[in-house]
């Protein structure tokens, strides 16, 4: 009996663990570095190995899976090119080297210090995720490693003392901001405002970034909650909402509570002007909401039809560097069949950053490719890239959202617009939004 | 010994009378040479001075001295813990809120054990009076209810959690030197940890542990006081997950309710002990050492790494399947003269 239930247990335990694993994430990247150091001469071309984990299985992994295929196309690309100029003549091609880190910081520092010392990785990638980057980060600083981190947003790595460790997306404090900002200038009047975001640190995070922006703003925080990460009905926020009367709602978490929240918002008609949710509205799927998709909008790192282009960098006095919009997102389309997520881009962006800097700096030398990161200063397909070289050294000041919303399109399909920079901006919001 | 009831593990009395006249060190060679293994293992990394090897062996190292001690209230008290992370996550918490108000890591990883300690304490009093199934679902009821409380507790920081400066690591000598010293102090708690277990197994209170495991009401008939031993099992199994837990979130520099409170990590300690042999001092060492060097090994090897976890899982299934009693069960089991050298 005893030994029956042991085994009874041990057997639930295996298939817990099996069932943990989450799916097997297809991975799948066409490769053709390594291979790719042309003809050159064997004493002008170096190889810079690129070390990074990926999550190809766990909660991340999808993001991930398309980070590490943005990255894995930038490598293509500038290999098949030749690589990257030094100053001494020589080329530099690049090779990845990556593990899995199962979307969990476990082991992340355990893979990091094995790709420094084993495989001798020159630069790195963060993970996936700002919980894994922080323990990268680490291991980047103690050995001395650039490590460009894409997919971690949060802002208090930054505020850690690192000096190696440099930002591509736009961080936590300022996902929500730009909202408030678009907000501003369609519709002056709004000024209460109803905070409803997930538990979780990324979103704690925003909201309250985004708590002390609107305050300073004079903006009227009528309610300010946080809901659990599981939360599946949102009946008693909802009624807390239609009693504090706000203009604006914004907030939200992450996919899986983002849509859920539009909808029954939607189903309790509420009625509001403004509504602005985290992660979830610049999702392709969210469309599949319908008629409850419409109106919402969201931050997004990047959009494919965002309009960065070399004008506009003519136009701000600031380089331009790199593909434009159109071939990134037509060359990402060739080799993976999809449309480029803002991970992808990100991915990508992280890559060609760091050969745009060791092209600049004409060295792999880790100070001088460090003094050329701190100042750099242009735009990109994926937008304005400037680094913090003060207080928080690293933190991406030059960045910004972009902000969509779901709008009306042809027989009544929600598609999704730009609104907010103003710079990049496909349609004018549409408020109030239904 | 002879007049003492036979619901003793017979391997006790074996081992006991095949050496009850030596001293210490030779009265248990099976003690000696499980930590002997784990030192040579420990050093190996300070010897050749691999950083590489150093995380793979602290990660062994950390989950050798988890599954121990959980292997006190598993293996000898016969009670599965589902939510044993709890502890772990609890002291990291403490640990990492006095390091980041600018306490010594001496105190604060200390601290992390005591806060574990007096949980299982309470936790003991409270829930300890239930029984099989019913107190394994209250250990992950627990597990999920201290993450919801953390996540909603301002001085921790809520769902944002706590993170050190960098500059903390220049009290210890810089961040490479600080990396060591945590290596050095774990490898220090895992055979803190393995003395424990032996101690436990081979005194009158691990002998009242067992009999507990055995069979409950009989042990109270025989004068076991169980609802203290119990406790006392909780708490051992307590304390040093939450000092090692301390040390793990100063090493990474952050903690966060998720990383802390992982149920997925509750159940890999479980598999751990299982596989190695549970109820025994080298088991949750060999099952331990074992599971993690399989995953790091899988993780890192490009014939597997796409696939590790699924491979990982296939092996886990069979050896539950057909070797239930864990590696030093079985050994223990089919080659009884070696009992003396697998306590």
């Amino acid at each position: 009996m005893k030994r029956r239930f042991a085994v009874l247990i041990s057997m639930l335990m295996a298939v817990g663990l099996l069932a943990a694993c989450g799916t097997q994430a297809p991975a799948s990247a066409p490769t053709s570095a390594g291979n790719a150091a042309p003809g050159t001469g064997a004493a002008s071309s170096k190889t810079v190995t690129i070390g990074f984990s990926a999550s190809l299985t766990g909660a991340s992994n999808v993001e991930s899976t398309r980070q590490k295929n943005g990255l894995q196309l930038w490598m293509d690309q500038v290999n098949a090119r030749g690589g990257v100029a030094l100053a001494d003549g020589s080329k530099v091609t690049f090779t990845a080297k990556s593990y899995d880190d199962e979307s969990n910081k476990d082991r992340v520092q355990e893979l990091y210090a094995r790709l420094i010392n084993d495989d001798k990785a020159d630069f790195l990638i963060s993970p996936y995720g700002s919980g894994p980057t922080d323990a990268a980060a680490v291991i980047a600083e103690q050995y001395g490693k650039i490590m460009i981190t894409t997919g971690a947003a949060s802002d208090s790595t930054y505020s850690k003392g690192y000096t190696l460790v440099y930002q591509m997306y736009t961080p936590a404090s300022r996902y929500l901001t730009g909202a408030l900002d678009a907000l501003a200038q369609a519709k002056p009047d709004a000024k209460k405002l109803a905070v409803v975001h997930e538990n979780d640190k990324f979103s704690t995070d925003v909201s309250n970034a985004l708590k002390s922006y609107a305050e300073g703003k004079g903006y009227q925080i009528v309610l300010f909650e946080g809901y659990d990460t599981s939360t599946t009905d949102f009946g008693p926020i909802i009624n807390k909402i239609q009693q504090a009367q706000p203009d604006a709602i914004l907030g939200g978490g992450h996919f899986q509570d983002g849509t859920t929240l539009s909808k029954q918002l939607y189903e309790k008609k509420l009625s509001t002007q403004f509504l602005a949710l985290l992660v979830a509205p610049p999702e392709p799927k969210f469309a599949e909401l319908g008629a409850a998709a419409l109106g919402v909008v969201g931050p997004s790192q990047w959009e494919p039809a965002a309009t960065y282009n070399a004008d506009a960098a003519k136009s701000a006095g600031i380089e331009w560097y790199g593909p434009t919009v159109a071939e990134f997102v037509k060359a990402y389309k060739d080799a993976y069949g999809e449309e480029p997520s803002y991970h992808a881009a990100g991915g990508y962006a992280a890559g060609m950053i760091l050969g745009k800097a060791l092209e600049q700096a004409g060295t792999l030398d880790t100070p001088k490719v460090k003094a050329t990161l701190d100042g750099l200063d242009l735009l990109n397909f994926f937008g304005h890239i400037k680094f913090n070289t003060s207080n928080a050294h690293g933190l991406q000041i030059g960045h910004d959202m972009v902000y969509i919303q779901w709008q009306r399109g042809d027989g009544d399909k929600p598609t999704k617009q730009i609104i907010w920079p103003a710079a990049a901006t496909t349609a004018k919001l549409t408020i109030p939004l239904r | 010994m002879k007049d003492r009831p036979s619901f003793a593990s017979e391997a006790i009395t074996a081992e006991r009378e095949a050496s009850v006249k030596l001293g210490l060190l030779r009265r248990s060679p099976g003690l000696w040479l499980t930590l002997a293994i784990a030192l040579v293992v420990g050093l190996y990394p300070a010897l050749t001075g691999n950083v590489a090897v150093r995380e793979v062996v602290f990660t062994m190292l950390l989950s050798v001295a988890l599954a121990s001690s959980l292997n006190i209230l598993l293996g000898y008290t016969g009670y599965v813990s589902f939510g044993h992370v709890v502890f772990f996550g609890l002291g990291g918490y403490v640990g990492m809120f006095l390091l980041s108000r600018g306490m010594g890591l001496w105190l604060a990883a200390p601290a992390g054990g005591l806060a574990s300690g007096v949980l299982a304490f309470l936790l003991g009093k409270a829930i300890l009076r239930l029984r099989g199934a019913y107190f394994a679902l209250a250990t992950i009821g627990i597990n999920e209810a201290m993450r919801a409380f953390i996540n909603n507790f301002a001085p921790f920081g809520g769902p944002t959690g706590i993170s050190l400066n960098f500059q903390i690591y220049t009290g210890y000598g810089g961040a490479g030197q600080a990396l060591w010293l945590t290596y050095y102090v774990l490898l220090g708690l895992a055979i803190v940890s393995l003395v424990l277990s032996y101690l436990v197994k081979t005194s009158k209170f691990g002998l009242g542990l067992m009999a507990i495991r055995e069979d409950e009401d009989a042990a109270e008939v025989m004068g076991v006081i169980t609802p203290n031993a119990k406790t006392w099992a909780y708490i051992l199994s307590a304390i040093i997950p939450g000092i090692v837990g301390a040390l793990f979130f100063f090493k990474n520099g952050n903690i966060e309710p998720n990383d802390a409170f992982r149920l997925h990590f509750s159940i890999e300690m479980l598999v751990m002990v299982m596989l190695g042999g549970q109820g025994t001092v080298l088991g949750p060492m060999l099952g331990a050492a074992g599971y993690q060097g399989l995953r790091g090994f899988l993780v890192t090897s490009p014939l597997f790494k796409d696939v590790q976890l699924a491979v990982a899982g296939g092996l886990l299934l069979l050896i539950v399947l057909f070797i239930p009693a864990g590696a030093v069960g079985w050994l223990r089991q089919h080659f009884p003269r070696l009992r003396a050298l697998l306590p």
